[in-house]
């Protein structure tokens, strides 16, 4: 029998495919990884057929890369050995929207296009990073540490509890869905933690080579009742982060966003390429974006004595900055950008790919204060490289008070030049290696990243691989990812 | 009882002939009870001794060089940081070394990026008092402010100021073990940086090895670093006032107070503390067991039991009160809206302030969980879990009505449902069930009444704290995951494969079944012949 | 009692210290909170100053402090453990500070400090204590009545020219053997400051020491000769008050006098008072007048036996049963009687004075380590301790240290002196004398 004959016995014959020109699109995506072919597709409808096929690919040392999007950035699901494409498309249910308890509960394919436009109707959203994918799997992005643009919540990820198949084949339940009889159960799934040991933890940022997560449950959020959108034009990035630390301790805002004048212009413009040049030229430095929202009870309340502590301070201290509810010459950006950072991108091309038909982007996480010398660093090595900066995107996402941040460089190509490829990715290793030198911290290693951080985290490696040995005895989930 | 002479030896070569010891007046002062948490019950009697020898590291190095000692002769230990979390951190085999990590008490705070990095000799005490001092604060847990914060933040780690952040495993940073084998684990940013202030992993992440939930009591290593975060407070000054026994820190009112409300009924208390997480407003909401109060008001035990007398289940049923901690984390104005939207939730539900003295004496520096042991002398949070409003609304009276079955030795609290409160904005709600008897009483039923908590979870479908740790693996394994304790035995086996950190756990609530006479009528699940762990 | 509710049967207790089983169930209850160690966690500082346990800061195993100790001392009443060096330094290499009782009673109803001091009684009743030390010491106050073993008849010695002394009066003055032999400053400062009041005061015909050693360090017959010869003197003086300047003279008296006699304070047939609040009511109604400017930046120490251990003296016998609770009721000695506000309003009314508070005061204080024949036998802890609160001296950038106690003050200067530090240690007595 053949690989396709013995997955058609697991799952339906037409959830199983072999064709060249399908192969072929799970053999790229939208990184500067090099290509791999898979050998079959295989479209599981239930955890129990994820299962079986982990599990027969375990007894027969294939190789199973899991995939839940149909659109990928960072070359996680390209096969680097082969083996087994397991996309998640079929098991893309809404289980259950639990209102009460603010949660919902996904399967793995669940997009951020049908997560959204189903919570819109019952005025619930889940925060977002920023303008995700719309095709993209919320449970992936969720898992794989995605930063959201909210950063009010102390609570940080809204992961909660949920299932994995375990590399050996087994259906496991972390956290409080792990309760016998889930959901027939007191347990309603909203405690990620436990049973035991944090299981939820391993499968975070494993770009799939610790099991195959089925679905989770998600906390969900109340839709403001008022929005306002500011805007402040920024010059120095280091007077910026001293206004963010001192205003998001004091519990400012909902959405608060840092973009440059490359990454706004990327994803205001309409009208390419004409637009753009336009934008770009004619957008500050910086433009720090706030949204204060009123919330359920006294929105209008809420409101005013946020906006009454942000112009004191401004008052005060940061007489420079001017806060307005209008970027002055971009009149409807506030509505505009409003509704994009509580929606998945609209367009059908995504916003980093509408310049030149790709990005990359390097990110990791930062204390905010060395925010303007990471910029200089990389903008010597791009500048090195010939890489012009008016091309340089960047994005700041201040977290929980400002603790930390998400800083995100993003470097626009010609997916079909190979040259300007290859430039991009050695410009991307040298900057990260840099960065990483004076105090940056990779949380996800997509691709090059992961020599790079995992030799310098030698300890940590040695102490994955023998976690990842447990789960994955003979490294057939997703190998050739992270260092395994 | 001593441990070998040559690994005595050479241990003492680590820290210096001062901070080691083997005699045995010592080390009896390092026995587990009889008093103190979990005290006074057989687990206690059965499963612990006194050690074999007590060491004093200083340094992560000096805990190195100990584990690789131990590991060279096969020497049993226990990490140990204040030894309140009674007879499951203290030595369960003989001839085994105490590793008191009181003298690591490092401390560093980075006020800008709200975090510090604490060792394990470190308790919320002194981590608070620096906190307040530049505007945060820390989540104290429950257990009391005299608890290492390594430990709790490894093992529980919540008080009702978890509101907002919910749980505790999210506050941790970097972190740093000493493995069982004696390699050096650095998670989060400690991995690549001198730093530690973020916590993820690269790429997946081990601090899920740090605990589930609650902990596996040290089991898999020592965490000799751990960053936490702070959270941002309120400019005013709350001054320490009082003398003993009646301090408090008396609260600038116009940014920080505690409110008491009385409201009509159950339904309406949890309906207050579910819409106070919704409106998304409070720095804690809480609903204390109606013995609390009764603790704070007396004087003394003799008088708590005056008052407790006038109690009944009738009163304990309409006993309604909720507790809200209003901050002004951004002004004043913030705090009085907070303040109007609390009334209109209260309103609409019929409920009525009462009075509150602006003083706290309770959870921001939690000076006062010892109180716990007013009552009877004996006291243990069976199971503390967070989970969903729904799941706490019912599991304090499932406990209530299994615990009215060992009353006696328990004490009388009228079917009393026990604390809870909401985490996470109402995302998650919280049950905490706590149980009290006299040390002097028969207390085998203490011992049955704990395992039969386990299968009572199981069989009502309730989620459970202390899995791995204090429940036999054997019973509550199967039934969570399913299997649970099959991937935990895995990891034990594969950092730990002699069992020298810290055995049997967690197998030590199975073997407590195997060995006392008393439990072996609450046996009724399989158990391999042999457990799978070496003898000791 | 209503509430009777199981079987248990009811013990016998009292909180006669001469039977260590009276406090089995006392230690029996700790739960390891270390409240007895901790700085109260209210009044917490910081990452510094986090203990007011002496032991249990000087040598750093769970053993030096209460909660060890009562594990040890449940084995010592089980008879289980032999009287080795170890068991002794354990028992004795402590000040008796009161830190741990008053820590403990916080939040319950544990007689931790009437335990330590069952243990030291078992130990001289059991022939192993008290230390060497302890014994000279002893030996002295029953060859020459001080604990110095100087001529006795050199007592009274301090009564210069300059101090009236009156034949027989309300007040009767207890200088202590510190004042009278080693501190006659102290001796001197009270006198003047009791004449400068317009009070009269007397002195004991035949004074000898109160026998603060002989009681703490368990020598519990000899001390309670020399209290039953003491309170005999005082009501044969025809005293009203027994006023003394010795912190450690005064929780004697105070204290451990009834308790050892079985007798409340209230019962002595006398008040016993400290200077401190002789003071504080003497510059309320006006009779001491601090007019003169004492230009110095002080801060005040709070000795232990004016501050912790000094709440009356209240026995207790009767049955302990359900619960652990007991009848009749006890209003539970907690430490809250201490004289805190006394010494700060007396400082705080001398003109020129800045008073600055160290890190750790009042029933958070952190002891000097001295007391109660503690550096006799164990110089090194009570250097020790010295030096912990000099570390906070200097946190607060005092000139001087202020105490209410010549225990205090001898060790605090010694190790000033040997620090080679500019800090100017003195009595209170001092302070307000150099005010009149």
């Amino acid at each position: 029998m053949s690989i396709k004959d013995e997955l058609e016995q697991i799952v339906e014959k037409k959830n199983v495919r072999d064709a060249a020109e399908d192969l072929v699109r799970y053999s790229r995506d939208l990184s500067l990884n090099p290509p791999g072919m898979p050998e079959v597709i295989v479209r599981p409808e239930t955890s129990q057929q994820v299962a079986a096929v982990v599990r027969w690919a375990g007894t027969n040392n294939v190789p199973v890369v899991p995939v839940s999007s149909s659109t990928h950035f960072h070359g996680c699901t390209i096969p680097k050995q082969g083996g087994v494409i397991l996309d998640m498309v079929n098991m893309n249910r809404i289980l259950e929207i639990d209102e009460y308890n603010r949660k919902v509960c996904i399967e793995a394919g669940v997009t951020w296009r049908q997560l959204t436009e189903e919570l819109d109707k019952r005025d619930m959203r889940v925060i977002m990073p920023l303008l995700p994918h719309p095709e993209r799997s919320v449970l992936t992005d969720w898992l794989e540490r995605e930063v959201p643009t909210n950063t009010v919540y102390d609570y940080g990820e809204p992961m909660q509890s949920l299932e994995v198949v375990w590399p050996t084949g087994e259906i496991f339940r972390a956290g409080s869905a792990s309760v016998n009889g889930y959901p027939d159960s007191k347990s309603k799934g909203t405690n990620p933690s436990g049973p035991g040991l944090d299981f939820y933890r391993f499968v975070q940022g494993a770009q799939g080579t610790m099991g195959v997560v089925t679905w989770t449950n998600l906390k969900i959020e109340s839709k403001p009742k008022i929005d306002n959108i500011l805007f402040a034009a920024i010059d120095d990035l280091g007077r910026a982060q001293d206004f963010l630390y001192r205003i998001l301790p004091r519990r400012i805002g909902q959405e608060v966003v840092l973009l440059n004048n490359v990454d706004l212009a990327t994803i205001l413009t309409d009208k390419w390429p004409d637009d753009f040049e336009k934008l770009r030229a004619a957008l500050p430095a910086w433009t720090l974006i706030i949204v204060i929202s009123g919330l359920l009870r006294r929105p209008e309340e809420k409101v005013a004595y946020e906006m009454e502590f942000l112009g004191e301070v401004i008052r005060n201290e940061f007489k420079d900055i001017a806060l307005t509810d209008n970027l002055p010459g971009f009149p409807g950006i506030g509505k505009k950008l409003l509704s994009l950072l509580r929606k998945p991108w609209p367009k059908e091309v995504y916003w980093k790919n509408q310049w030149k038909g790709a990005a990359h982007s390097l990110f990791f996480i930062a204390k905010p204060s060395a925010t303007p010398l990471y910029k200089s660093i990389v903008e010597e090595i791009a500048e090195a490289y010939g890489y012009a900066l008016e091309g340089l995107g960047m994005y700041i996402q201040p977290i929980e008070h400002n603790r930390a941040c998400h800083m995100e460089f993003n470097f626009f190509y010609d997916p079909e030049c190979a040259s300007e490829k290859a430039l991009i990715k050695s410009l991307s290793c040298e900057a990260a290696k840099e960065l990483l030198n004076s105090g940056a911290f990779f949380t996800r290693p997509y691709g090059d990243l992961a020599a790079i951080n995992y030799e310098r985290a030698g300890g940590y490696a040695s102490a994955l691989k023998r976690i990842k040995k447990l789960f994955d005895p003979n490294n057939i989930m997703n190998p050739g990812n992270l260092c395994f | 009882m001593a441990i070998r002479k040559e690994a005595y030896k050479a241990l003492e070569s680590v820290v210096g002939s001062e901070f080691i010891t083997d005699d045995p007046i010592l080390c009896e002062g390092y026995r587990s009870g009889p008093g103190g948490y979990e005290s006074a019950t057989g687990y206690e009697r059965v499963m612990t001794m006194p050690p074999g020898a007590v060491i004093l590291p200083r340094t992560t190095e000096d805990v190195q060089k100990i584990v690789k000692i131990c590991n060279r002769y096969k020497v049993a230990y226990v990490p140990y940081s204040t030894g309140f979390y009674g007879p499951r951190s203290h030595c369960h085999v003989k001839n085994e070394l105490l590793i008191d990590m009181k003298r690591m008490r490092d401390f560093e705070l980075d006020d800008k990026h709200w975090y510090a990095a604490v060792q394990p000799g470190v308790t919320y005490s002194p981590l608070q008092a620096e906190c307040l001092k530049r505007g945060g604060y820390v989540v104290v847990g429950g257990g009391g402010a005299q608890v290492s914060v390594v430990a709790n933040m490894i093992c529980d780690g919540w008080s009702p100021l978890s509101l907002r952040i919910g749980f505790p495993h999210r506050r941790i940073l970097g972190v740093e073990v000493v493995l069982p084998d004696g390699e050096i684990l650095r998670m989060g940013s400690l991995a690549v940086h001198d730093d530690a202030f973020w916590g993820e992993g690269i790429g997946p992440d081990l601090r899920g090895m740090l605990r589930g939930y609650t902990g596996v009591l040290g089991c898999l290593g020592i965490v000799t670093k751990l960053a936490l975060k702070i959270l941002p407070f309120q400019p005013e000054e709350l001054k320490p006032t009082g003398i003993s026994p009646n301090t408090g820190l008396a609260l600038p009112v116009n940014r920080v107070k505690w409110l008491n409300f009385q409201v009509p009924s159950k339904e309406a208390e949890t309906q207050v503390m579910y819409e106070i997480g919704k409106a998304e407003i409070a720095g804690a909401v809480t609903k204390v067991p109606l013995f609390w109060r009764a603790i704070a008001k007396t004087e003394g035990k003799e008088e708590f039991w005056d008052e407790w007398g006038k109690e009944s289940e009738e009163t304990i049923k309409n006993f309604h009160i909720v507790r809200v901690l209003l901050i002004g984390f951004t002004s004043e104005a913030q705090m009085r809206y907070d303040e109007a939207v609390l009334n209109d939730i209260v309103k609409e539900v019929g409920g009525v302030q009462r009075p509150t003295k602006p003083i706290d004496q309770s959870w921001i520096k939690n000076a006062d969980s010892a109180g716990m042991w007013l009552m009877c002398g004996a006291y243990v949070s069976v199971d503390y879990i967070i989970e969903s409003i729904p799941h706490a609304d019912t599991h304090g009276p499932t406990y209530a009505k299994l615990k009215a079955r060992y009353t006696p030795p328990f004490m009388p609290d009228y079917g009393d449902p026990g604390w809870t409160m909401v985490c996470e904005a109402g995302h998650q709600g919280y049950s905490e069930y706590l149980v009290y008897w006299d040390p002097d009483e028969d207390t085998n039923p203490v011992d049955q009444f704990y395992v039969e908590t386990s299968k009572m979870n199981i069989k009502d479908r309730y989620y459970t704290s202390l899995l791995g740790s204090h429940q036999p693996l054997y019973l509550t394994g199967p039934k969570y995951g399913p299997n649970y304790h099959e991937w935990l035995l895995k990891i034990k086996g594969e950092f730990d494969p002699a069992w020298i950190c810290h055995p049997p756990v967690p197998l030590a609530h199975d073997e407590f079944v195997e060995r006392a006479e008393w439990m072996k009528s609450t046996k009724d699940w399989e158990t391999p012949d042999e457990l799978p762990m070496p003898k000791w | 009692m209503a509430n009777d509710r199981y079987d248990t049967p009811k013990k016998k207790v009292s909180f006669e210290v001469r039977d260590l089983n009276n406090f089995v169930y006392d230690m029996s209850r700790c739960i390891k909170c270390k409240g007895c160690y901790w700085v109260e966690h209210t009044y917490m500082p910081g990452i510094k100053y986090t203990t007011r346990c002496p032991s249990g800061t000087w040598n750093e195993f769970d053993s030096y402090q209460a909660a060890g100790k009562v594990r040890i001392g449940l084995a010592v009443a089980e008879g289980k453990f032999d009287w080795t060096p170890k068991l002794l330094e354990v028992i004795y290499a402590d000040p008796l500070c009161g830190a741990c009782d008053v820590g403990c009673k916080r939040n319950l109803d544990l007689e931790i400090g009437l335990s330590l001091e069952a243990l030291r009684i078992k130990a001289v009743k059991d022939g192993a204590g008290p230390m060497p030390a302890h014994k000279k010491i002893a030996r002295n106050i029953a060859d020459t009545h001080n604990r110095f073993g100087a001529p006795h008849d050199s007592r009274k010695k301090w009564i210069d020219k300059g101090i009236g002394v009156a034949e027989k009066a309300d007040v009767l003055y207890f200088g202590g053997c510190s004042a009278s032999y080693t501190n006659n400053e102290i001796a001197q400062a009270t006198g003047k400051v009791l004449n400068a009041s317009g009070t009269p005061f007397m002195v004991m015909k035949d004074e000898w020491c109160c026998g603060n050693v002989l009681y703490s360090v368990g020598m519990i017959d000899e001390a309670t000769e020399i209290a039953k010869r003491n309170i005999e003197a005082v009501k044969a003086s025809g005293a009203k008050t027994l006023l003394t300047s010795c912190a450690e003279c005064y929780r004697t008296w105070k204290v451990d006098y009834p308790k050892m006699l079985d007798i409340a304070t209230a019962d002595l047939g006398f008040d016993v008072i400290h200077l401190l609040e002789f003071a504080d009511d003497a510059i309320r109604n006006g009779s001491v007048k601090p007019v003169r400017n004492v230009d110095l930046r002080l801060t005040y120490h709070d000795a232990c036996s004016v501050s912790r251990l000094c709440d009356a003296w209240r026995p207790w016998k009767g049955e302990r049963g359900w619960m652990g609770t007991i009848e009749p009721r006890y209003k539970r000695r907690r430490g809250a009687e201490g004289l805190y506000g006394q010494p700060r309003n007396i400082l705080g009314a001398i003109p020129g004075l800045t008073v600055v508070e160290m890190p750790r005061i009042r029933e958070n204080a952190f002891c000097c380590g001295a007391g109660r024949g503690t550096k006799e036998a164990f110089p090194d802890l009570a250097r020790f301790s010295a030096n912990q609160r000099l570390e906070e001296v200097r946190e607060v950038g005092a000139e001087a240290l202020v105490s209410a106690c010549p225990f205090c003050k001898n060790n605090f200067s010694q190790a000033v002196k040997a620090h080679g530090e500019e800090v100017k240690v003195m009595d209170i007595a001092e302070v307000i004398l150099a005010s009149l």
